[in-house]
């Protein structure tokens, strides 16, 4: 976490992106924020300065040289990002006047910021809550308009109000339970077992629907990933050419051509996709070679979806068979080479060779197209999408971060244990004991119970200046 | 010593401790300073009420009896008294789980009260006499002893006040008010003005009492007899395991639409529904005014009545505590089955009095502002016999410990109720009158009655009252614990045909592994006496057994709590600086500042248990507290 002897100090970072830009955004906040900023434009110390307005300003260094003439933006204690007194200085974006004015600040005693500070003073100010800060480093990493979609409404809130609705029928039921302990004497029915089981089976399905986003939410934060395997040869490099809309890899009609693993990226229906090309899946006594398809191997066993290549034209052979018995999760399989072949179809011969050779559920999907062909991407992409079922993800609150997955599965795993001790007839404190437990992961994700390694694991993510 | 020579007497010497009140809190107080050595003197108004029972004739129930049993181990003396004056016993929440079961004893006043005083009376070191303490005899912000009536001065090193209802307190019966802290008792004027005026926060808090009934007036034959347990679980370890009294019955009934239609017309004659008490009253044991209007779908409201004593003839009709007007208790009693021509011997009334927010109290139960002076009891803002004794014995070992030279004797939250219940107050502070209950205690499962022993014995010879027989007593039940969990983990039983042939027998089933006594004793279906018969060799006392079971029973349970306990160590552990400045700590709210120089918490454990104080707050301490170690440790290199 921040070290210790922050805590009053005023930090400024540079917010927007390193090297030239026609504008660059210095951010500075902390108790001197508006005193340090007037001692380095002085325009601003004989105006009566205002929160939420920007002022024209001239900035001088520590030796009265002009530097720039910035854009000032001013946001008082309480009413900024951080929760306390915040500059926002937009300069002319060249690298030394970016550097001048930051070395200018800190000679006026400001602290660089680190990492995710800002985001972090926001929290410690309570401006936001834990959820919400890590939605602010979501937003910022966002990569495709889903991911961007799904973090902009855990930002506002979205999540937080799920989880606390789950805190809220956690807290009633426990309150119920410790009622029927203490006022037992009172002659009071205070809860009826079966009740507290309905309500309890009710929750345990809404955390498990949650649960089941963590999926959904690493696809779409993370992109999908997608792996090309296959044997020496078959198109895999062409394909993710075309894929990628890049020349990532080299092509060759050299087997073996592809040594290592080649990663490209591509934007594709609101999704990123992180597809991989692999050396080809052979048997080699070349040292490099064989580095490389151990290295496939292992990428194949990350993927989301394992897109086989084979050629169409020479027809699935007993040494594809090998190599498809050695891939895991789903497998999507495409037939390259169209154009070149004779078959334009999947023969019964190849679906009879498949299926003789393989678990039936292994093969999720069957395509056929040229790896030439600008066709090929649309027509593997949307397929890949389909086996993910995207068009079955939901527009609600998801999972998107370990942490909150670890957690909320704990919750759901107690609450699993409280049905289970209340259908038992266990004495109510041991039951209140489990409840209890779930209660608090869930007050852990928001920020209610304090936990440092969780705090620890939010922050430590964050870029300079955020 | 009789009351005028003692006054005479008392009144030249100067003693180590004084304590103001000689009920439930003032008894502990002065017995445990006495005990430890100190010359003690008692002031109560009224030598005859010692030990006097204004409500509820019964001690003990739900998390109370808890309290009783942590004040036995500790040497103090409700226990002994309770267990002595018991004429019906029941362990409430039998059917559920161990560790939220309590003893409750109904006692007869009488008896119990005469064991208090004779208590006293034999204590050496001690003097009781008979007068009201108008003020405090204060040097600066130092307490030197106190002021009675007539204007003489007693000195002293600490003073010690439970005052109980007593300060300002005024009775309401309708409209009608008189002053006094209970029928029969003046109120004591002068020293929470006196407080006041020094800067204390005083604040005003309401109690109520029922109506007492005369027994022959009653038609018994229209209520529900409700025997006690034939099992009696004496509260102290030193009494016998069999009744000491002869037991008796009480009796239920019942409220109905029509007695509720009485209390809800005349709702206009209650002060506290006129406005005209103002003090908070307590939310967990309501008025029949308070449980008419707030459960207004309910029908009826039980009521036990119950004999105050087996030589008396009042009856204390738990449960519907009044201050409506005599004529309108009258009317609606009648309306209750067995009570049509009951006569009433005393009304109800409701006590309003003053009572000093906790949080400017230490842990040991001295004052923040006033050195040397301890409070204790209901002036803290508790209601309840056994709150008010644990703080008693609290305040007394403090009194004279720090005489003593010795080190605070605090309990943890994780050891006792009584810890719970003293880290709360000061820590929370409180609103209305504080009731202990099982669920204050996150560490339920380890504070159970069936352990105190275990969990206290250690302590109780640290505190050094309890004398070395009784110790061997405590020592002796612990040992034969320990030594019998440890048989059970060592005896290992195999699968062989005539273990499983036992088993089977037994109700149980075959074992497929060796099992050790431990885990075989864990099936539900197993208790001490199948044990037994499985060749286990121990000595029957259930006093030993049914702790063990317990233990043994629901281990894993009992193992995660003490594996959340040793978590929160690591911030009960942090102390804070008591000149810890919080302003300087940034992150912190103007509110957070506030409440927290208020409590002043020791332990960075404590400031989180502060409501109002967020975690974020505790990280911004944690930050502040670790750069100044660091500054610390640049300075001193």
């Amino acid at each position: 976490m921040f070290s210790a002897d922050r805590e009053l100090k005023t930090i400024c970072a540079l917010m927007t992106g390193s090297g030239s830009a026609a504008v660059a955004v210095i951010r500075l906040s902390g108790p001197a924020a508006f005193e340090t900023i007037k001692k380095c434009c002085p325009s601003l110390v004989k105006k009566k300065i205002e929160s939420h307005k920007s002022y024209l300003a001239k900035f001088f260094d520590q030796n009265n040289n002009l530097i720039d003439q910035p854009l000032i933006a001013l946001f008082a204690k309480g009413r900024s990002y951080t929760g306390d007194e915040t500059v926002e200085i937009s300069c002319h974006g060249s690298p030394y006047i970016v550097k001048k004015i930051l070395d200018t600040l800190i000679i006026f005693g400001a602290t660089t910021a680190e990492k995710g500070e800002f985001t972090y003073r926001a929290f410690m100010n309570d401006k936001i809550d834990l959820v919400q800060a890590e939605a602010v480093l979501s937003v910022i990493q966002s990569q495709s308009e889903n991911s961007l979609k799904i973090s902009l409404r855990q930002l506002e809130g979205e999540s937080s109000k799920v989880y606390r609705s789950f805190e809220d029928q956690m807290t009633w039921c426990l309150a119920h339970i410790e009622a029927s302990i203490d006022f037992s004497t009172d002659g009071l029915d205070i809860v009826d077992p079966k009740v507290l089981l309905n309500k309890l089976s009710t929750l345990k399905k809404d955390l498990n629907r949650l649960i089941s986003t963590y999926n959904q939410g690493k696809i779409i934060k993370d992109g999908v990933k997608v792996v090309l395997a296959g044997q020496p040869n078959v198109g895999k490099s062409s394909l993710l050419n075309n894929l990628v809309l890049d020349e990532k890899a080299i092509v060759t009609h050299i087997a073996g051509t592809t040594r290592d693993v080649i990663e490209g990226e591509t934007g594709f229906a609101g999704f990123k996709f992180k597809i991989s090309d692999t050396a080809g899946l052979r048997e080699t006594s070349d040292v490099v070679e064989m580095i490389g398809v151990e290295r496939s191997k292992n990428e194949t066993l990350k993927a989301d979806i394992n897109v086989f290549v084979y050629d169409l034209a020479a027809g699935i052979t007993p040494n594809d068979l090998k190599i498809l018995k050695t891939l895991t999760g789903q497998v999507l399989l495409v037939g390259n080479k169209l154009d070149q072949s004779v078959e334009k179809t999947v023969t019964t011969e190849t679906t009879k060779k498949l299926q003789e050779a393989l678990p039936a559920n292994h093969i999720k999907g069957h395509v056929l197209v040229s790896a030439l062909d600008s066709k090929a991407r649309d027509i593997i992409l949307t397929k890949t999408l389909e086996l993910l079922g995207t068009s079955q993800f939901t527009d609600n609150s998801v999972i998107s971060s370990v942490w909150q997955h670890e957690l909320t599965s704990q919750a759901a795993e107690s609450i699993s244990q409280v049905m289970n001790e209340l259908e038992s007839g266990l004495g109510y404190e041991f039951v209140a004991q489990s409840l209890k437990k779930s209660l608090i992961d869930v007050q852990k994700i928001l920020g209610k119970v304090y936990d440092d390694q969780i705090l620890d694991r939010v922050f430590k993510e964050f870029c300079l200046g955020k | 010593m009789t009351s005028t020579a003692a006054l005479e007497n008392s009144k030249k010497s100067h003693y180590q401790i004084i304590v103001v009140g000689a009920g439930h809190a003032g008894i502990e107080a002065c017995l445990s300073s006495a005990k430890l050595g100190l010359k003690t003197l008692a002031v109560t108004t009224n030598l005859d009420r010692v030990g006097y029972m204004s409500c509820n004739p019964s001690i003990g129930g739900l998390a109370k009896g808890h309290m009783v049993r942590e004040i036995d181990v500790l040497g103090g003396q409700m226990g002994i008294a309770a267990d002595r004056s018991c004429i019906q016993f029941k362990r409430l929440n039998a059917s559920k789980g161990p560790a939220v079961r309590g003893s409750r004893t109904q006692n007869d006043k009488k008896i119990y009260s005469n064991i208090q005083k004779d208590a006293l009376k034999k204590q050496e070191n001690l003097d009781v006499i008979e007068g009201e303490v108008k003020k405090l005899i204060l040097e600066k912000n130092i307490c030197r002893g106190v002021v009675l009536q007539d204007g003489s001065e007693i000195y002293s090193d600490r003073v010690i006040i439970t005052a109980g209802t007593f300060m300002n307190g005024v009775m309401h019966v309708g409209f009608q008010q008189t002053p006094g802290g209970r029928i029969g008792d003046k109120a004591s004027i002068g020293l929470s003005d006196q407080l006041k005026e020094f800067g204390f926060d005083v604040q005003r808090l309401k109690t109520g009492t029922p109506a007492r009934l005369l027994k022959d007036s009653i038609d018994w034959s229209k209520t529900t007899p409700q025997s006690g347990d034939e099992k009696f679980y004496p509260f102290s370890f030193t009494s016998d395991r069999k009744f000491y009294l002869e037991q008796i019955l009480c009796y239920l009934s019942n409220t109905n639409e029509k007695t509720h239609e009485i209390i809800r017309q005349n709702l206009d004659k209650s002060p506290m529904f006129c406005g005209i008490i103002e003090g908070t009253g307590p939310r967990y044991c309501p008025s029949i005014e308070d449980k008419v209007t707030r459960f207004a779908e309910r029908i009826s409201h039980q009521t036990f009545l119950e004999p105050e004593s087996l030589t008396s003839d009042l009856i204390y009709l738990q449960g519907i505590s009044t201050s409506l007007p005599a004529e309108v208790q009258d009317q609606f009693l009648k309306t209750i089955p067995g009570l049509e021509n009951v006569k009433v011997a005393r009304y109800g009334y409701a006590v309003e009095y003053d009572y000093i927010e906790p949080t400017q109290i230490y842990h040991r139960l001295e004052t923040r502002p006033i050195t040397n002076l301890f409070l204790a009891g209901q002036i803290n803002g508790t209601s309840g016999y056994e709150e008010a004794a644990a703080q008693g014995f609290t305040a007394g070992i403090n009194a004279a410990f720090s005489i003593l030279g010795k080190d605070e004797f605090i309990l943890s939250r994780s050891e006792a109720y009584m810890g719970v219940l003293i880290d709360d107050l000061v820590t929370k502070g409180t609103r209305e009158p504080y009731r202990m209950f099982t669920s204050r205690a996150e560490h339920r499962l380890i504070l159970r009655e069936d352990n105190t022993i275990d969990r206290l014995a250690g302590i109780s010879k640290k505190i050094g009252i309890t004398s070395d027989a009784q110790l061997n007593q405590l020592f002796t039940i612990k040992d034969q614990r320990d030594n019998l969990m440890k048989t059970l983990s060592a005896t290992i039983f195999y699968p062989n045909q005539i273990t499983n042939d036992k088993l089977v027998g037994l109700g149980s089933s075959p074992l497929l592994k060796p099992f050790t006594g431990e885990e075989l004793l864990r099936r539900p279906e197993m208790n001490f006496g199948h044990m037994q018969s499985m060749g286990i060799d121990y000595f029957s006392d259930e006093n030993v057994t049914d702790s063990v079971e317990i233990a043994v029973k629901y281990s894993g349970y009992i193992k995660k709590q003490y594996e959340i306990i040793e978590q929160s160590q690591k911030l009960e552990q942090m102390n804070l600086p008591e000149d810890l400045n919080f302003k300087n700590i940034k992150g912190l709210s103007g509110e957070e500042i506030d409440k927290l120089l208020k409590v002043r918490p020791r332990t960075l454990g404590q400031a989180q248990r502060i409501s109002g104080v967020n975690p974020s707050a505790i990280q911004a301490i944690m930050i502040y507290l670790r750069g100044h170690k660091q500054q610390n440790k640049q300075i001193s290199l």
